[in-house]
């Protein structure tokens, strides 16, 4: 890993670190219910860079926001970490399969659905091991998931165009001269 | 906001649309697929006398103060056979998969499905 790589993690993972705590405060109706706020870093990551960037942040966001949340290892981390790997490898798959099938939105939307299969079933097998309150808790999980995939994945598209706008007026300074 | 609609997909708006069809329906279907509480209690003069699974199909027979009562459970759903009530009011309501059925005369309470909550008889409140 290149220097100009490492610091493109670090910078990334400190906004979706940022993002993760932000969120906290948010007022939600259920306490575990997240936005997901900070997995719109992930598909910056992943839309703007590669795959490897994106895996890294969401690897060290999670680890880090949960050691200074005092869940490492415990099974919120657990729940967490294995939702961020299942979606962000999910996404990562449908993006690498067919670049211009899904939009930012729709990588969300992926995102959001593989981030809450992943948690459900790992809370299934893991902590409940019963399988109604699961059956009957994931519709709700999965809709909810949806509308906050959707807000995540409008965000995502303003910032990148954002960010490539920006990019392009650098480009077009630097090369006048 | 026009700009962020106009970069959206076809396949991002299918998806869209499947995933809020299929997490709605979703939410109905799983309330129908499961069984509720998968419990048949019988009562006999305000006390539990006997409790069963509601996906068991088997009969019950138990002594009342009018005589003996039959209670059936078959498909997930009870009903009272027999019972040695003058009006037979509760052998005819038949089966019932989710409620109450009572016999006044012989003090017979059944109560199917219902997640539980019959358990908790304790009083709300009590006026004077």
């Amino acid at each position: 890993m290149q220097l100009q790589d490492k610091q493109r993690v670090a910078v990334l993972s400190a906004y979706a670190l940022v993002l993760h705590g932000f969120e906290a405060i948010l007022p939600m109706p259920v306490p575990w219910l997240r936005a997901g706020l900070a997995n719109i870093i992930t598909l910056v990551a992943l839309l703007l860079y590669d795959f490897k960037t994106a895996m890294a942040v969401t690897i060290i966001r999670v680890t880090l926001a949960s050691m200074f949340t005092g869940t490492f290892l415990g099974p919120a981390f657990i729940l967490s970490l294995g939702g961020g790997i299942a979606s962000t490898v999910a996404v990562g798959l449908v993006h690498a399969a067919a670049r211009n099938l899904f939009g930012p939105i729709g990588l969300s939307l992926i995102g959001s659905l593989f981030h809450n299969l992943a948690q459900l079933s790992l809370a299934g097998l893991l902590f409940v091991q019963r399988l109604e309150p699961i059956l009957i808790i994931s519709p709700f999980i999965l809709l909810i998931g949806t509308l906050t995939g959707v807000v995540n994945g409008t965000i995502t598209a303003v910032l990148i165009r954002q960010l490539k706008a920006e990019k392009a007026d650098r480009a077009a300074c630097n090369n006048e001269p | 906001m026009k700009k962020s609609i106009k970069g959206t997909t076809i396949s991002d708006r299918l998806l869209l649309l499947f995933l809020i069809t299929a997490s709605i329906s979703g939410i109905f279907l799983a309330r129908d697929a499961l069984p509720e509480s998968g419990e048949v209690v019988i009562e006999l003069d305000g006390q539990p006398a006997f409790t069963a699974a509601l996906r068991e199909d088997r009969v019950i027979r138990l002594q009342s103060s009018v005589g003996p009562v039959e209670v059936e459970i078959k498909n997930s759903r009870a009903r009272i056979r027999e019972a040695h009530c003058p009006n037979q009011l509760c052998v005819k309501q038949g089966w019932v998969s989710r409620g109450i059925i009572v016999c006044l005369p012989g003090k017979i309470v059944v109560f199917v499905g219902g997640r539980g909550k019959h358990k908790k008889k304790d009083l709300d409140a009590v006026t004077g």
